[in-house]
């Protein structure tokens, strides 16, 4: 997905200061400050988690933090709000498959 | 509030339905079919649901099903949504870390 | 344990919190206010859109720099704005427990005021957890505030204003949006949200709602189908659409869960579960009040004077002010409010079918429908006039408590009169001087400026456009009509973007005369 770079109302976007971080051992770039989720999405990932039960994708949802569908494990912390988490250079993102990083046996 | 007893006596038996699967609490993944089918052994009342089902109380507490669960709730019991309690609100309202929830700021015990 | 004791504890700084704050503060109250969110505002920074109202009530200024304005008054009164703080309990005494860098700070008040606010609503359909599936916050957040698309292809799910507004904001950040869809009969937010829709070519699909959204691991597609007047869906109706983002605005419910938790009265309403509290939002537990949508659902304006009415009794309740001082300021703002809750959109009026105008005309039925009002409706509403020379036609058909446009013209070419939910006249006898604020100022870009060339068969339509790229003169295209479908070539003669127009371009087309009472858009190219 892209970034919006000129919009009509709110004129040119800000341009972050790029930073490196890693999405399940992939090597990833954002913008630092940003969301994880908005950089996760600006490079293709739209899947942050496998529900624990029915082992559904989630992905961002409500965006400001109220519906923890997007949680992720940060920094080997599970259950972090990725689209209210600024995101910081070297940043180790993992999927969370129901609250571990390891995909369970269905 | 409705009269439970009253709401016994109409609510008949619990008839399956196509939609049965489809989650309403997407947190504790609990479906439409396991809340009606609840409802249908007894379970009336929002906060018998959660601490039975766990529905809404997941890591968002209940804020995208609570609604959800109500107007479920309501069209089971053949009630008006306002006669459903709403679930009882509980620190904390967002989620937050055991360690941080048991640790007061500066040391506190 | 250590207890932080504050004067005024706010809880939330959107629109009600900071406007309460700002009063509070004015009369020498110590204000601290808590937002859980990283930057503050509420929802006035995702709001790039032009309000409606009066000039009291900041029309057509856009949401976010009326937060911008907000922000700095809080500052400059002194108010102590905690960001990233979120308040996790309310508790007797008046006391609350506030998150800060993961550490539980206990905060007592001498009053609190909550303002928290509202969540979304939600429906369930077949794969409405999959990612891809979004609220419309969330759309609005991912574009508005970081400036990222949240989709390509985008089907919306709600027709109310929120739903109409995020359509448009979806169209502004480039994303294409299939089709706006609703489970009601007619659209339920203004006509003139939806209208500046229909006419660049989205389809409207109310009695329809989401009956599946397609896909393994994110959306990929999603089939709509009719339903009937219990709901259910009618089959044989399914409509499919390639999409890779569905969007719900289903309404909106106040965030009223600390209220609950502390022990306040609380009343059932057609705006939600919410406090039972006065005008100034004084609850059941004296010194505890509520302001804004925590209190029922309403738009910003709105909330901005329960905001500043609650700052007010607070300043009563902590003895800065006395009663006879409130109840004065109390009045002022109670007409301000009542103006903004009169129309067909009135809190009062949900629910109600409505057929006429004010003005006894009749309304729009194709405007409920499909989004747009039909060209045999048109010229029964007094904004529609012909005349040679330039002039305006103001294509607004509800009533609604908006009136920049009255105001924005020198040359007395428009007129609503008193009653702000009047339908704008457009005044033939007047004369046009082509400056454009009219249609500029617009919050609904209901208002096109046409010039009427008869005998050289041709006419001049101006209209707002707020998308880029801009057309430039000299471009040809096609003009379209009210539904959006290409009637007819158009040229380019005119582009204005000056900054008293604040974003709103004006683009002027050449069409043949024929058409000037049906083209209403521009597209560049041949479709």
């Amino acid at each position: 997905m892209e970034r919006i770079t000129m919009h009509p109302i709110l004129g040119e976007s800000p341009e972050g200061k790029c930073v490196e971080f890693t999405c399940d051992g992939k090597k990833l770039e954002g913008y630092e400050g940003e969301p994880i989720a908005s950089a996760l999405r600006v490079n293709g990932i739209m899947v942050h988690r496998y529900t624990a039960k029915r082992h559904e994708p989630r992905g961002v949802f409500c965006a400001i933090g109220r519906c923890t569908d997007c949680v992720m494990i940060v920094d080997g912390i599970p259950n972090v709000r990725t689209c209210i988490t600024p995101l910081k250079a070297g940043m180790v993102v993992q999927t969370q498959y129901g609250v571990s990083a390891k995909e369970e046996a269905k | 509030m409705f009269d439970i007893q009253e709401a016994l006596k109409n609510i008949g038996p619990y008839v399956e339905e196509a939609d049965d699967d489809l989650l309403v609490c997407r947190c504790e993944e609990v479906t439409k079919g396991e809340i009606r089918r609840a409802i249908h052994s007894g379970l009336l009342t929002i906060e018998e649901l959660r601490r039975f089902l766990r529905c809404g109380m997941g890591l968002c507490q209940g804020q995208t099903c609570g609604s959800l669960t109500r107007r479920l709730v309501a069209k089971e019991l053949h009630v008006p949504v306002t006669d459903i309690e709403v679930a009882t609100s509980r620190s904390p309202m967002r989620p937050a870390s055991m360690k941080t929830c048991g640790l007061d700021e500066k040391g506190g015990e | 344990m250590k207890i932080e004791h504050k004067e005024l504890i706010v809880i939330g700084a959107g629109p009600a919190g900071l406007s309460a704050a700002i009063e509070a503060a004015s009369r020498g109250i110590q204000v601290t206010v808590y937002d859980e969110n990283a930057r503050p505002g509420g929802q006035l920074f995702k709001q790039i859109h032009k309000f409606f109202g009066s000039k009291e009530h900041h029309a057509k200024i856009r949401g976010f720099k009326i937060g911008d304005e907000l922000l700095k008054e809080a500052h400059e009164k002194g108010v102590e704005v905690v960001l990233n703080a979120t308040v996790m309990g309310m508790f007797a005494q008046k006391e609350i427990t506030v998150m800060i860098n993961d550490e539980v700070h206990h905060v007592k008040g001498d009053a609190i005021l909550v303002a928290t606010g509202a969540s979304e609503n939600m429906v369930n359909f077949r794969g409405w957890t999959l990612p891809g599936v979004i609220g419309a916050g969330a759309a609005q957040t991912m574009m508005n505030l970081h400036h990222i698309k949240p989709g390509e292809r985008v089907l919306m799910l709600g027709t109310g204003n929120v739903g109409l507004v995020v359509s448009f904001q979806l169209l502004q950040a480039g994303c294409e949006v299939v089709a706006l869809v609703d489970a009601a009969k007619n659209i339920g937010g203004y006509g003139v949200h939806a209208a500046k829709l229909a006419r660049t070519g989205i389809p409207f699909y109310l009695s329809h709602t989401i009956k599946e959204a397609e896909g393994d691991d994110h959306v990929t597609g999603v089939t709509i189908a009719e339903v009937d007047d219990h709901f259910q869906f009618i089959e044989g109706t399914e409509k499919h659409f390639d999409v890779d983002t569905i969007c719900v605005a289903v309404g909106l419910s106040p965030m009223a869960q600390l209220l609950k938790m502390d022990g306040v009265g609380m009343k059932d309403t057609r705006g939600g579960y919410v406090p039972d509290c006065d005008e100034t939002g004084a609850t059941s537990i004296p010194g505890i009040f509520a302001a804004g949508d925590v209190t029922g659902i309403e738009e910003a304006s709105s909330a901005m004077i329960e905001g500043r009415m609650s700052g007010y009794a607070i300043a009563e309740y902590l003895g800065y002010m006395t009663k006879e001082e409130k109840d004065a300021k109390e009045e002022e703002l109670d007409q301000s409010l009542d103006a903004l809750r009169q129309g067909m959109f009135a809190p009062k009026n949900r629910g109600k079918e409505i057929t006429k105008t004010e003005e006894d005309i009749l309304i729009s039925t194709n405007l409920l429908k499909h989004g747009f009002v039909a060209d045999d409706e048109i010229s029964r509403f007094p904004g529609f006039v012909h005349k040679a020379a330039i002039h305006p036609v103001i294509e607004c058909t509800q009533n609604i408590p908006c009136n920049p446009c009255q105001s924005a013209c020198h040359k007395g070419c428009i007129s609503i009169g008193e009653n702000m939910t009047s339908l704008p006249i457009s005044v033939k006898e007047s004369t046009c001087i082509n400056c454009g604020m009219c249609v500029a100022s617009c919050p609904g870009q209901a208002i096109f400026l046409v010039e009427e060339h008869e005998d050289e068969d041709y006419g001049l339509i101006t209209m707002p456009y707020e998308f880029l790229p801009l057309p430039e003169v000299g471009d040809l295209g096609h003009a379209l009509g009210r539904s959006g479908k290409a009637l007819c070539e158009a040229e380019i003669t005119q582009v204005r973007a000056p900054k008293s127009y604040d974003h709103t371009a004006l683009v002027t087309m050449k069409v043949p005369y024929h058409y000037i009472d049906l083209a209403r858009f521009y597209k560049k190219g041949d479709e």
